[in-house]
């Protein structure tokens, strides 16, 4: 069960060192066969590790591994530990598992590209980043695989490097990581000082409400940057710049949720802060509701799927806020196939038409593409929480969740649901323009259909696998007749509500109603074409720009500081402190030349500077005495 | 073994300055005896009892009995490290003049190595007055080294340097004195602490100057951009240690009254520098520029951790010593061999080298990232224990720390774009190579052994400070 742990983690950086040191001495398909076997290696380890806990006690499944002290000073230290217990083997499957199957699509997408090397070596050293981000068995640890993800995700985001647009947008996404990274190292630092540790364990402490506050707060600031949540989401759609295949599995899949994955590993330091909690819950909420508004009007066919990840991410915060751990978790698994299968399937479309992502030059795709329309479709319904797909078990709990929450909850409820019907209106707007209608003059003119090689067969059969999962992966848990991932995480984090069965049944029709009149509102305007899509020009506009969150941070943060390095710059450190130093050396070198000048070559202006200074030291000598 | 590992660069040194050699044979030769030097150190971290800490392999014999003046040298956990940076920062220096040919390169490569024991020797010093002897010893050479092969505008560059670090120098010849004759000894493990504020300021300017912390960096940006890339190396990887060296075995052991009193105004300037310089590296127009800066910076953060002056923080600035000593030689070689392909450091000018250049590309990302402390690198390490140290004395510290680490990181993606990304930079011509085998071997060590202590930064942490205690044994002033 250890080594299965350990050969999770490992096997996928033994395969980021080796595909980096073979260089051009291996083939571009080569590579990528290395990256996907060492990531169904790593869902192997991820297995055993899982099977072998199943074996124990509830109460006797947590273990951990430490390989050696990994950083000391006086009495605190943190070791290279991986921790195994029912959460973090979850997450590993998670993890693991949908990664080994977005890297084997890739193997198709990325098929032809010049640098495919160095993209598997990026995409290999992801997993392990994310992997030890779920299995560190310490805070520090776990901040350590918080950057490494981001590093990773900042190389994948500009993996097309001669983009302008791509560069920035990577730097755009790590300095916005770099914030969370920040204000978590803070909250570390305050446990260090209060506790002298960064286990897990130290989280479950007696703490005063300040402090715990604080830490609390610290951490869910590295949480909303890590998940894209308000007010640190801004990196998230332009990220999109990255290969598809990225988008599926970091920017959907595995590292936007890690910010769910922290709340619920760290929540003993958030029920101890309760009003944290409650912000949490509240971005949760404000986030899917905003982000969903956004994902009306985007016209880039992987920004819409963005924006949709930010509110479906909304969505596990305002679980994990509320305390609803398994339900959070769960949907954040069920989130990972149909996102992932989302992001694949508009990878071939996207692939199909010569890169091109504008929905608006799309259309008509249904005939040509049949089977991705329909993995497309089974995404969509999952999405939107249609019985009995993926979406439906595991997003109406979280909802139903929130009436359990005190009259808070009821706030967030109306969010929930009104999330759901806007979920609906949003991704069939994006299915009936990309599939529905005649084929575009655009779509004509660029379509070719993927050949059935490797490369084509690698993307065809991972979308199978994902829409099947997406289909059928809600059925493992369907609250409240049978709930085997909430007992399986328990013993890790207990849920705090339970709603009753009552508000189960009237939550979850309410939200499959809602959803299918977002369906029936986005088949009216965009599939049949019945009713005109309605134009309000400054709701238009303020949804395009995004709510203009982007401006304002650039001019609240960023030019100030580019302002004040000038003003540095300009006043302080040219005229300042490098005249000062070349006034100096002016001074010395006058001095000097003054001094220089007393060296005459005279024999009398030596003779009389002798005489005289005899004289002076007598006088001073006989005074003196 | 000590003495070896001071002499050893400096008969190497003579020897290259006596015999007619020519340029292939002085620069093999400096190269052995570098590697030499790391043999024999290896051989001190093999035999240093790291359970037992405290002063070992010492070595001692009176020089100026009378005064108490002695020739003692010796190693504690923290100068095995830092000479064991020295030996490998000063190897990779060499090897890499060697391998881009200097004029008159007896004389050049006599200097490095007569630098390189001097540095080894202001490490082990354990009498105030060789201290000052050895301190000084390093300054010659790096005058000379800027002066005669600088860039164009070496002549201010060094007028400046020399200005300041003499300044400094005669400030700490005095404070030495006056320490040394009011304790009637100038042997620094018997010498008593003092609580005297006037002393304790002339070592601390005096150290500031070398460091850098601001506002007494006038000197730097000219010295590092005029010097040639592997004495730029030196100088901000090694030679700025030397100062914090000091601030930690003199200035915060003997003098732990004054270190107190005068905390605030010392973290103060040390935050100030960290943002300063983060700000003025994030608009630097050219490569050394940025590197330069972000060097100022790290030297403030540094000296955050020596004067918060307790576990997390001593660690975490012996183990940030060794790490930003690799990361700045290494940056600036690269620097370096960027300019040697475009003979421009203007980052306006420079871009899209990633593409057909993969070592390159590697070399520079690998070694950028660890300077903006991605967490699992050892400079995260370090840069965690510090803040965290300094969080101690007041949450405000560690805040503008923060700060200062999402501004490495914009100065740093920045510089990494700069060269790497976007569209191909007027300067670089498509004869612009990728790095030469010989350039690899000058870079993969140092990069090697960061990755090394990233995957284990306990290596030095937990053997810096007797038993890992580097609080009581500052308290204990190393006895």
């Amino acid at each position: 069960m250890v080594w299965g742990a350990w050969i999770c983690l490992l096997s996928p950086l033994l395969s980021a060192l080796l595909i980096t040191l073979a260089g051009g001495s291996i083939s571009r398909r080569t590579a990528g066969y290395a990256a996907t076997i060492s990531c169904f290696v790593a869902f192997a380890g991820a297995l055993t590790a899982f099977i072998g806990l199943l074996g124990r006690d509830a109460e006797d499944r947590s273990v951990t591994s430490t390989a050696w002290t990994w950083l000391s000073a006086g009495s605190y230290r943190s070791g290279l530990e991986v921790l195994i217990d029912p959460l973090s083997t979850f997450m590993m499957l998670i993890v693991a598992g949908v990664g080994a199957l977005i890297v084997a699509y890739s193997i198709g997408y990325m098929d032809g590209d010049d640098e495919e090397r160095r993209y598997f070596a990026y995409m290999s050293l992801f997993v392990f980043s994310m992997l030890l981000l779920v299995q560190g068995g310490n805070l520090l640890l776990l901040l350590a695989g918080w950057g490494m993800v981001g590093l990773s995700s900042y190389l994948l985001i500009g993996f097309w490097h001669e983009r302008p647009s791509a560069i920035a947008a990577a730097k755009k996404a790590f300095v916005m990581n770099a914030i969370g990274d920040a204000t978590m190292a803070l909250a570390f630092f305050l446990l260090i000082k209060e506790g002298n540790s960064l286990e897990f364990g130290i989280l479950g402490g007696e703490f005063s409400s300040t402090t715990a506050n604080l830490v609390a707060l610290g951490l869910l600031g590295g949480a909303i940057a890590k998940s894209a949540q308000l007010p640190l989401h801004t990196w998230l759609p332009d990220a999109m710049e990255g290969p598809t295949p990225v988008s599926a599995l970091i920017h959907a899949a595995t590292m936007v949720t890690a910010g769910v994955y922290l709340i619920v590993r760290t929540h003993a330091i958030f029920e101890q802060a309760p009003t944290i909690a409650d912000i949490a819950a509240g971005l949760g909420a404000a986030t899917l509701l905003f982000a969903g508004l956004i994902a009306l009007v985007q016209v880039d066919i992987k920004r819409v799927i963005a924006y949709s990840t930010m509110s479906q991410i909304g969505y596990m915060f305002l679980a994990a806020g509320i305390g609803s751990y398994g339900n959070s978790m769960f949907h954040l698994m069920t989130h990972a196939f149909f996102k992932a299968l989302l992001f694949m399937a508009a990878g071939i479309v996207i692939h199909a038409l010569a890169a091109e992502q504008d929905i608006r030059k799309m259309g008509g795709l249904r005939q040509l593409m049949p089977r991705v329309y329909w993995a497309f479709l089974i995404g969509a319904l999952a999405l939107v929480g249609i019985p009995p797909f993926a979406g439906f078990f595991s997003k109406d709990p979280i909802i139903a969740a929130a009436l359990d929450a005190g009259s808070y909850g009821y706030v967030l409820w109306v969010a929930g649901l009104a999330g759901a019907f806007l979920t609906g209106v949003y991704t069939f707007r994006l299915l009936f323009l990309v599939f529905w209608g005649e084929p575009s003059p655009f779509v004509r003119e660029h379509f070719h259909a993927l050949k059935r090689d490797v490369p084509g067969l690698s993307m065809l059969s991972t979308v199978a696998v994902l829409a099947v999962l997406s289909a059928f992966g809600g059925w493992l848990q369907f609250t409240p007749f049978w709930e085997p991932v909430d007992t399986w995480l328990d013993p890790v984090a207990e849920s705090l509500v339970n709603p009753s069965n009552t508000q189960e049944l009237v939550t979850s029709i309410l939200a499959v109603l809602l959803g299918a009149g977002g369906i029936t509102v986005a088949w009216l305007m965009y599939g049949a074409r019945r009713v005109a899509v309605p134009r309000f020009e400054l709701a238009q506009r303020t949804l395009e720009h995004k709510f203009y969150v982007d401006e304002l941070y650039d001019a609240a943060f960023y030019r100030p500081a580019v302002w004040t390095a000038h003003a540095l710059r300009r006043w302080v450190e040219g005229p300042v402190i490098a005249e000062t130093g070349r006034d100096l050396g002016d001074e010395t070198r006058d001095v000097g030349g003054l001094v220089a000048r007393l060296q005459t070559g005279l024999l009398r202006t030596y003779a009389l500077a002798i005489a005289s200074s005899v004289a002076v030291l007598a006088i001073v000598f006989v005074a003196v005495r | 073994m000590t003495t070896l590992l001071i002499l050893l660069p400096m008969a190497a040194a003579l020897l290259v300055w006596l015999l007619p050699l020519n340029h292939i044979s002085a620069g093999s030769l400096a190269l052995l005896a570098a590697l030499a030097e790391i043999g024999v150190w290896i051989q001190m971290l093999a035999r240093f009892d790291f359970g037992e800490g405290g002063l070992q392999f010492s070595q001692s014999w009176a020089w100026f009995d009378d005064l108490g003046v002695s020739y003692h040298v010796g190693v504690y956990g923290f100068s095995v490290w830092l000479i064991g940076m020295t030996s490998v920062v000063l190897a990779a220096s060499i090897a890499y003049a060697f391998w881009a040919g200097r004029e008159r390169s007896r004389a050049y490569m006599g200097l490095m190595l007569f630098l390189t024991g001097a540095i080894v020797g202001v490490f082990a010093a354990q009498d105030l007055l060789l201290f000052y002897a050895f301190f000084e010893a390093m300054l010659i050479p790096l005058y000379v080294l800027i002066g005669v092969w600088g860039g164009p505008g070496r002549m201010a560059a060094t007028l400046k340097f020399v200005i300041y670090t003499m300044a400094g120098s005669l400030l700490m010849l005095a404070a030495v004195i006056a320490y040394g004759l009011s304790e009637g000894t100038f042997d620094l493990v018997k010498i008593g602490a003092s609580s005297s504020d006037w002393i304790f300021l002339g070592f601390v300017v005096a150290f500031a100057i070398k460091a850098p912390l601001f506002p007494l960096h006038g000197w730097l940006p000219d010295a590092y951009r005029e010097s040639s890339p592997e004495v730029a190396a030196v100088l901000s990887g090694v030679v700025s240690k030397a100062a914090a060296y000091g601030f930690l075995r003199i200035a915060v052991t003997k003098f732990p009254q004054p270190a107190q009193d005068f905390r605030v105004p010392i973290l103060t300037l040390a935050a100030i520098g960290l943002v300063y310089g983060s700000l003025l590296a994030f608009r630097s127009p050219d490569l050394r520029g940025v590197i330069a800066y972000s060097s100022l910076a790290q030297m403030g953060l540094i000296t955050m951790g020596v004067f918060a002056v307790n576990d997390l923080g001593l660690d975490g600035s012996v183990l940030q010593m060794v790490n930003h000593g690799l990361i700045s030689a290494t940056l600036f070689l690269l620097a370096g061999m960027i300019e040697r392909r475009t003979l421009t450091g203007e980052l306006g000018r420079l871009g899209g080298m990633a593409r057909g250049r993969p070592a390159l590309a590697t070399m520079l990302m690998t070694t950028g990232v660890i300077a903006l402390a991605v967490p699992l690198s050892s400079a995260f390490a370090g840069e965690f224990l510090i803040l965290a140290g300094v969080f101690r004395h007041g949450w405000g510290w560690s805040v503008v720390g923060a700060v200062a680490i999402v501004l490495a990181a914009m100065y740093m993606l920045r510089l990494i774009s700069a060269v790497l990304h976007r569209d191909v930079g007027s300067a670089v011509s498509d004869s612009a190579l990728d790095l030469r085998p010989a350039e690899l071997g000058v870079t993969v060590p140092l990069i090697a052994c960061l990755l090394a202590l990233s995957v284990w930064p306990a290596a030095i942490t937990q053997h810096s400070f007797r038993g890992d205690r580097a609080q009581e044994d500052v308290a204990a002033e190393f006895r």
